[in-house]
């Protein structure tokens, strides 16, 4: 009877301490209609434009709370979509994402940071091609709002731009770039809405 | 043996043909071809070729199997035969080779799948017509298929395999997009459309001659 006063006690105690962290900090679902991870990287003149249709994403977010809040984001290197099939297929083999033999990318945020204006610094570690590497992701908090269109629910917006040098992600050889076919800045936009219960 | 004029008319025909066909990824590089370097490119380009010949063979298995009468008055059809069983062991071959040889570059670990790469999951369903074919001919007694049973399937499957390579020949290569590769390819497979055609009609429109 002493034992099970002392369990309950404790698991009160932890319920009751781990509330005001999770009331503190809102998980929101990513609106993968409204959501994207797009790319853009230079061929020879032109622009390319292109986005990754498959991926999951953990948005814990509370603009008083950093500390506690998170990013999470595993992209399918494999749902590459350039809208051309077989360039599709060849950004996915080895000669770039080698998305058989590294099918996520992931990047998890370690410290978020306020830089002003609804700007915020997202530090994470981007993981591609099985290596981990440190980026900062600028985000601008666009906003919390009722959502227009479904009853009961808030969105959260953030928008953000970050240029990488692909190559420093091994993301191809080289080979390309040498031949001045494909270029290695890829210019990344991240454009995510999510929802939560009100 | 001792062949007319018109068997050498009719064997030179085929050859033009194959050798503009094996000049297609020369004369008319594909994109694919264009970002594969080194022995990547080389393999991918040998794929090309060998596809190509196999699209070849699987047009003069189906005007052999078809046997028309033009065919049979001048090889005769023993040798019509023997022929349309090695050509049919030589399209097994040539496909299989093809895939391997397309598939090596990209990686095999990257397989084409998926309802964005249907041109070649028609082509991987082809495959396995051509596949099956063989086997189900080459080993018919033994997989115990009865002759009338097997020769329907077989027809059937034949002319299944000849609209699966024109639409994934047609669809998968940047090569036959547009231009002379489209229009001439377009055009072979007319003619021989039309060629069975005359072929299978010949006797029923013999016997409506005869009633008339």
């Amino acid at each position: 009877m002493k034992r099970l006063s002392v369990v309950s006690l404790a698991l009160l105690y932890v319920i009751v301490g781990v509330q005001p962290v999770l009331a503190a900090v809102r998980s929101w679902e990513m609106d993968k209609a409204h959501s994207n991870f797009y790319f853009e990287v230079e061929h020879i003149y032109s622009k390319i434009r292109g986005q990754f249709n498959e991926y999951t994403g953990e948005v814990r977010f509370d603009p008083n709370n950093l500390a506690e809040s998170k990013f999470l984001f595993k992209i399918e290197t494999a749902s590459v979509d350039t809208k051309i099939a077989k360039r599709d297929k060849h950004l996915q083999s080895a000669d770039f994402f080698d998305a058989g033999k590294y099918p996520q990318m992931t990047f998890e945020s370690t410290k978020i940071t306020a830089t002003g204006n609804g700007v915020y610094e997202v530090l994470g570690k981007f993981t591609v091609k099985g290596e981990e590497y440190q980026l900062r992701l600028p985000l601008k908090f666009s906003g919390v709002k009722d959502h227009p269109a479904v009853k009961g629910k808030e969105v959260v917006g953030f928008n953000g731009k970050v240029t990488i040098d692909r190559l420093a992600y091994k993301v191809g050889g080289g080979k390309f770039f040498d031949l001045g076919v494909v270029g290695k800045d890829v210019e990344i936009f991240v454009s995510i809405e999510a929802l939560a219960e009100k | 043996m001792k062949w007319p004029l018109i068997a050498y008319f009719l064997i030179g025909t085929v050859v033009i043909v194959i050798a503009g066909a094996l000049a297609i990824p020369f004369v008319y590089e594909s994109q694919t071809l264009w970002y594969k370097l080194g022995s990547d490119k080389t393999v991918l380009r040998a794929g090309q070729l060998v596809g190509l010949l196999a699209l070849a063979s699987l047009l003069i298995q189906i005007l052999l199997g078809a046997r028309g009468s033009l065919l049979q008055e001048t090889f005769g059809v023993v040798a019509l035969m023997a022929w349309h069983k090695a050509n049919g062991i030589l399209l097994c071959c040539l496909a299989v080779l093809h895939v391997v040889l397309v598939l090596v570059p990209e990686g095999l670990a990257n397989l084409p799948l998926g309802t964005k790469n249907w041109p070649e999951m028609v082509g991987g369903v082809l495959l396995l017509v051509i596949f099956s074919q063989a086997i189900s001919s080459l080993f018919r007694q033994q997989i115990g298929f009865i002759y009338k049973q097997w020769r329907t399937v077989h027809r059937t499957l034949g002319y299944v395999a000849l609209c699966l390579a024109a639409v994934h020949v047609l669809f998968v290569a940047d090569s036959f997009a547009q231009g002379v590769p489209r229009r001439a390819l377009l055009a072979i497979l007319v003619t021989v459309f039309v060629v069975v055609l005359a072929v299978k009609f010949a006797p029923f429109m013999g016997k409506l001659r005869d009633k008339r």
